[in-house]
């Protein structure tokens, strides 16, 4: 092909392409930048999340912190918030925000009386205690009790309960400290149950998922979802289930002769978390152990079947604490399906020697949502 | 002359030919990638790029490889603009040709502009739900939402791009800097035990730890960032908080007499309307588990027009509005279980989304005149012959 010489107008043109391509070049190499914008107030609607869920929504709550509180988000379930206070000398307080079922307000302030170690009171006697006060927008009602002294703790505690009862559920708000400083604090307590707003649902409710939703250009519609819902445990009768944390899948806690107790715990991540080795260092210093090699971790770990497939199982004892007692840990680390699940029991070491039969039986009986 | 060179290099048809060649492998290679990289990893790093680099394992430096995507198709751009200019003479004759090139232009300009200026999003709504945003999928920020004002939210938004380690910013609105002392691209939190360091000493980071996770290339799957965040006022630290994309609600922080919520949250695009999911629909075929139709029916509310109306949305009937597009894309894995069905809508800002008709029509007229313009010219000398 024979090429012509370029004239002046066909030079002008091609600089003119130049530089146009540059600037789209330009145009297009955004740099990222904080941005600043006005949105109207979120609208909360009423979403049911699932039918086995007990409540028909989530409710959404804001508040006005006060200084010197530092709040710790919620953690899922019941709890909404929990708040630590800690005062100029060093004293520490306690509040959370929990939200009930309907006509369940007495029980619990009774299961702090009994943790203070006071007698539970009759609704008429309790409803003689309470004083009337302002949370939120609503009247509520605030009892305010001082608890006695123990052997542990000579300084004698005090606990501020309030309680708003409404249509779904009733609001209970609490702070326990030690007496004197939940006294100084109260007026402080009493500023933050009138700054509470309560919003029924809201687009927090849902928790974000690393799991993309089901697309509908699938084949066939899987039944039920590939990332769990609420997984039904074999759980032995000896164990009484406890509310599970947002980074907990189950936990449970068996109990023994003279307040001694287990616990035993089920969460999952993706990935091996660093593998068995990591793991097992890991709970070993749970139990004040010292940290195994590589050599001796097969020393450490038995194999275990499961129903989804091979697991490891580790039984340890640690050393003997102060009061002369020593701590059990038995786990059980099952990979599935791309995420590992760690099943856990710590506690005493009587307590996990008379469960661990119980907690294999879980362990291998539980069947994870995505297993196959 | 070294313009003359420069003019020729990129009026060549051997740069042509040499870029349609390269173009052919990277399409293959970067297909390949896409099975250890995944879809969107290897879009970014052979396509959405001016030079693959290769980094030696364990090296911190990388070398550039192969030309990439905007590379070689930046340079059959000007190839094909600089040869026009150079040789184009407009003539009766070559008006077809003209017309296929400029479709071809048109359509080179518009699938780049798509790719810099075209928004992918999500909208999740349950039913019974209302929302006037929509959130990336992949991308995250961390916000800072000044709450005081009873009509509205004044959101200061960081992107994930800048939060880098020992980062510090300084947002014009806010009363105090943010120091990013660690952030994860993907993690996974954990219950902090006895004597470990946890991840901050205020909100969620004072009973919690974040691990880091590589990168996900599944493309079920995605990235859930987190980030250790120290806010510094003019008298000092406020402390060190956990911010990440795991955490269900935003955590608050007073400063003075305001309240800011603070939140890792997957980036927000807001809209000037509010959609509400009226009805999710999900037929299969009688008997099997094969589906049959998915459909939402939606209504749109946009104060600003008055725009007021119920719509249906279903596969390959998207819903156009304001410049973007709602499609039906997905629904909630346990949506067997829910009272209130959950849709999902892909939601597409593509400013460019015309062009590759208007490319089509362009180069199919240019095809059309060209073939009749020499089918006339043959005829009418057979005729004369």
């Amino acid at each position: 092909m024979k090429f012509l010489l370029p004239t002046r107008t066909s030079r002008r043109s091609c600089c003119w392409t130049l530089w146009f391509l540059l600037a789209a070049l330009l145009v297009g190499c955004r740099k990222e930048e904080i941005q600043v914008y006005k949105v109207p107030k979120e609208k909360v609607e009423a979403v049911a999340p699932t039918s086995d869920a007990t409540v028909t929504s989530q409710p959404h709550l804001e508040w006005k912190l006060p200084d010197g509180w530092t709040e710790h988000p919620s953690q899922g379930g019941m709890r909404m918030a929990t708040f630590a206070i800690a005062g100029k000398q060093g004293q520490q307080a306690n509040a959370a925000v929990i939200a009930l079922a309907p006509g369940h307000d007495f029980e619990v302030i009774n299961i702090l009386r009994d943790n203070a170690g006071l007698s539970a009171l009759g609704e008429d006697e309790m409803v003689k205690l309470t004083e009337e006060i302002q949370i939120g927008p609503s009247r509520g009602k605030l009892l305010d009790m001082a608890g006695n002294s123990s052997p542990t703790n000579i300084n004698p505690r005090r606990f501020l309960a309030a309680v708003l009862p409404t249509d779904n559920r009733s609001w209970f708000i609490s702070m326990t400290g030690d007496d004197t400083f939940v006294r100084e604090q109260k007026p402080v307590f009493l500023q933050f149950l009138k700054s509470i707003s309560f919003h029924e649902g809201g687009s927090h409710s849902e928790p974000t998922s690393d799991r993309a939703p089901i697309s509908t250009n699938v084949k066939e519609v899987p039944h039920t979802a590939t990332e769990p819902g609420k997984t039904v445990w074999n759980t032995p009768a000896t164990w009484q289930e406890a509310p599970p944390t947002q980074m907990l899948k189950a936990k449970f806690l068996a109990t023994g002769d003279a307040g001694t107790k287990a616990e035993i715990t089920v969460s999952v991540f993706p990935g091996d978390v660093g593998g068995p080795l990591a793991n097992v260092n890991r709970w070993r210093n749970q139990i004040s152990l010292s940290p195994v090699g590589q050599a001796e971790l097969e020393k450490v770990v038995s194999p275990l079947d499961v129903t989804s497939g091979k697991a490891m199982l580790v039984d340890m004892i640690g050393n003997k604490s102060s009061d002369g007692k020593s701590r059990r840990l038995i786990g059980a680390i099952v990979p599935q399906g791309g995420r590992t699940w760690f099943y856990k029991m710590l506690g005493d070491e009587l307590v996990v020697a008379r469960e661990k039969d119980a907690f294999i039986k879980f362990v291998k009986n539980a069947k994870p949502p995505d297993a196959p | 002359m070294l313009l003359n060179r420069i003019l020729n290099f990129f009026t060549s048809l051997r740069l042509t030919v040499v870029c349609l060649c390269v173009a052919l492998l990277l399409v293959f290679i970067g297909t390949l990638a896409q099975v250890d990289e995944g879809l969107y990893n290897a879009q970014n790093r052979y396509f959405r790029s001016l030079l693959i680099c290769w980094t030696p394992k364990g090296a911190d430096w990388r070398i550039p490889v192969f030309p990439g995507g905007y590379l070689i198709g930046g340079v059959l751009l000007i190839n094909l603009l600089a040869a026009h200019a150079k040789r184009f003479q407009f003539t009766k004759k070559k008006i077809g040709i003209f017309i296929i090139h400029a479709g071809i232009v048109l359509l080179l300009l518009g699938q780049f502009a798509t790719d810099l200026l075209s928004t992918e999003s999500a909208m999740r709504l349950a039913e019974g739900e209302s929302k006037n945003y929509s959130e990336s999928g992949r991308e995250s920020e961390l916000v800072f939402i000044d709450v005081s004002d009873p009509k509205f939210d004044q959101v200061i938004a960081i992107p994930q791009g800048l939060l880098k380690g020992g980062v510090e910013l300084r947002p014009d609105k806010l009363p105090f800097a943010v120091r990013v002392r660690e952030f994860f691209p993907n993690s996974h939190l954990a219950e902090a035990e006895t004597g470990v360091q946890t991840a901050g000493n205020h909100g969620a980071g004072a009973n919690l730890v974040a691990h880091l996770l590589p990168r996900v290339t599944d493309m079920d799957l995605r990235d859930m960032p987190s980030a250790i965040v120290e806010l510094i006022s003019s008298s000092g630290s406020l402390g060190t908080w956990l911010v990440s994309t795991h955490l269900e609600n935003p955590q608050t922080i007073s400063v003075g007499e305001k309240s800011y919520k603070m939140a890792q949250r997957f980036t927000r695009y807001y809209k000037p309307f509010s959609l509400e999911l009226l009805k999710f629909s999900h037929d299969l075929y009688k008997g099997t588990d094969t589906p049959k139709n998915f459909s939402s029916r939606v209504h749109i509310n946009n104060p600003n027009t008055g725009e007021n109306r119920e719509v249906l949305i279903y596969m390959n009937n998207p819903l156009r509005v304001s410049g973007e597009t709602y499609y039906q894309a997905g629904f909630a894995p346990d949506n067997d279980k829910r009272v209130n069905k959950v849709t999902i809508l892909q939601v597409v800002r593509n400013p460019g989304w015309l062009t590759p008709y208007f490319s089509c029509v362009l180069v199919a007229l240019g095809l059309i005149v060209q073939f009749m313009s020499h089918l006339i010219g043959f005829a009418r000398k057979r005729r004369t012959a």
